[in-house]
């Protein structure tokens, strides 16, 4: 029982790892709290739903639904982010809201405010292991998070592209004079950030078969958290962080019950910040990033 | 033969005009040095030589290839770079990330990675710590770390804003050695500074910037006897110190 739900916890706490990187790499290196990123997730589950639902088959309804995020977050760029700079910080923050409401609504129009099913994928593929039941879908999506961000943070830290964004994220009139081309590299963040919220998104939809207009909010709020437990502007703190609360829910629920999941989940939060204000990895008082 | 040449540029921040119709030729090869007092619009030539800030008026024509309105990454493929004032080193790598940063556009890999070598070679300080953060590096060492990345760019104009600033005498004397011996390598240097006399001294032009104008342009030694620039730099007669 206990070890089922941890395999449950994890799978979780993997699609908050998702959204906690996208918001990390957001607010690592652009220092913007990109609050379209939950209505991104949405969109990733909400679309594949939609487009298969027209008749395509699963990956090409996915790869259309994420093409579709990282168009979206283009649109984010251009009309948040960009026209804000050197303004306020929150400014963005607040027009960035504006997307997400805006996404839901459209969403809402097209597909109405109630809770959809998701077509199960893959059924009757199951491993069991003992008592454990663990699908197969579930495996591969674990697998393909925690393989995607094992992927960034090798390609931050040891490619030529990877050191161009850790420039820009400590210092981006330094990284201008580098000749770093900021133009294109800053749009091409916000795309990989959309990726990585709007692939959570389809496998939200995918391992829990369904998807509504909102679903993005409270995924998107766990998101945040799990980015700032694990200490801001760090990857590996993001992942740390994302599967803490995924454990902490789905443990929560089934062991206290399920009316006070987010009294357990944000209580344990705020202990940790308590004891550790910097994030389970954040470095106190440091300017690392990423 | 001309790889530099600037012509009636002027620029300004906002409705401040910081440099009015400055021209400057650096010919392949040479040493050109541009000195003046704190604010008389060096730093800000240096910039709009590379693009970080737009020319409001005239050119910049580098290897016979018109890049007024180029984006710095662009003249920096040209090659064109800078070593910028306060050394900027990137103190969340390490001090090899920050070499690689400086071929960040190069393809060819084999050479970087000879190139990288080279300069190892000529900094063991640098070698020593490679690995460690680049803020573990004196100020000494950060400046050659800075002038390495420059040179991980494989440029054909160097540009040095005030690289002495803030170094002891000893590594003053081994910077200006080092200029020496990169230019006679064959790289073209244009160096702000405000140690007048060894830059004059390096030189094999110079221009002096008063409040954004060209005030004095011709060969160093001839600058050096102006009794303007040794009253206004030099300390009055005190050329050779």
């Amino acid at each position: 029982m206990l070890a089922q739900q941890i395999v449950n916890g994890l799978m979780l706490g993997a699609i908050y790892m998702l959204v906690a990187v996208a918001f990390t790499l957001a607010i690592g290196v652009l220092n913007f709290l990109n609050f379209s990123l939950p209505g991104l997730f949405m969109v990733g589950g909400m679309l594949a739903f939609g487009l298969m639902k027209a008749g395509w088959p699963f990956l090409i309804a996915a790869a259309g639904a994420l093409a579709a995020a990282a168009f979206v977050s283009l649109l984010v760029e251009r009309f948040a982010y960009r026209p804000m700079q050197g303004g306020d910080p929150e400014v963005p923050l607040v027009s960035s809201l504006g997307f997400l409401v805006l996404l839901e609504n459209l969403m809402l129009i097209q597909y109405g405010s109630d809770q959809q099913a998701f077509p199960a994928l893959l059924p009757d593929l199951n491993i069991r292991l003992g008592g454990l039941v663990i699908g197969i879908a579930q495996l591969i999506s674990l697998a393909l998070s925690l393989g995607l961000v094992a992927f960034l943070s090798w390609y931050l830290s040891s490619t030529a592209g990877g050191r161009r964004i850790r420039t820009v994220a400590e210092n981006r009139e330094t990284a201008l004079l580098m000749g770093i081309d900021i133009s294109r590299l800053v749009p091409q963040l916000f795309i990989a950030s959309a990726l990585l919220a709007a692939l959570a998104g389809i496998l939200f939809a995918v391992n829990y078969q369904q998807v509504s207009p909102f679903m993005g909010e409270g995924v998107g709020f766990k998101g945040v958290a799990a980015m700032i437990v694990g200490g801001m502007g760090s990857i590996w703190g993001a992942v740390l962080g994302g599967l803490v609360i995924g454990l902490a829910e789905v443990l929560s629920i089934s062991f206290i019950g399920a009316d006070v999941v987010n009294i357990s989940v944000y209580g344990l939060l705020l202990l940790i910040l308590i004891v550790r204000p910097q994030g389970l990895m954040g470095r106190a008082a440091s300017r690392e990033k990423l | 033969m001309a790889l530099l040449e600037v012509s009636g540029l002027s620029v300004s921040y906002g409705r401040v005009a910081a440099l009015s119709d400055v021209s400057l030729t650096v010919n392949e090869g040479e040493v050109v040095t541009v000195l003046g007092a704190n604010g008389a619009g060096k730093s800000t030539l240096l910039k709009a030589i590379l693009g970080a800030v737009p020319a409001k008026a005239g050119g910049i024509t580098f290897a016979d290839a018109d890049i007024t309105r180029l984006p710095p990454h662009r003249r920096m493929a040209a090659g064109v770079v800078l070593v910028p004032e306060g050394r900027r080193i990137l103190i969340t790598l390490t001090v090899e990330e920050n070499l690689r940063l400086g071929a960040h556009m190069r393809r060819d890999t084999a050479a970087v990675e000879r190139e990288m070598a080279a300069i190892y070679d000529r900094f063991p300080n640098l070698a020593e710590r490679r690995h460690m953060a680049a803020s573990c590096l004196s100020g000494g060492e950060q400046q050659m770390l800075a002038i390495g990345r420059a040179m991980m760019a494989k440029p054909r104009l160097m540009m040095l804003d005030e690289p002495s600033l803030g170094l002891s005498p000893l590594f003053v004397s081994k910077l200006f050695d080092l200029i020496r011996e990169l230019n006679t390598e064959g790289l073209s240097v244009l160096l702000v500074e405000q140690n007048t006399g060894k830059a004059l001294k390096a030189a094999h032009s110079a221009t002096v910037l008063e409040l954004g104008r060209v005030a004095m342009a011709g060969a160093p030694d001839v600058l050096a006897a102006d009794p303007r620039l040794q009253d206004a730099y030099l300390g009055g007669g005190s050329a050779a110190h």
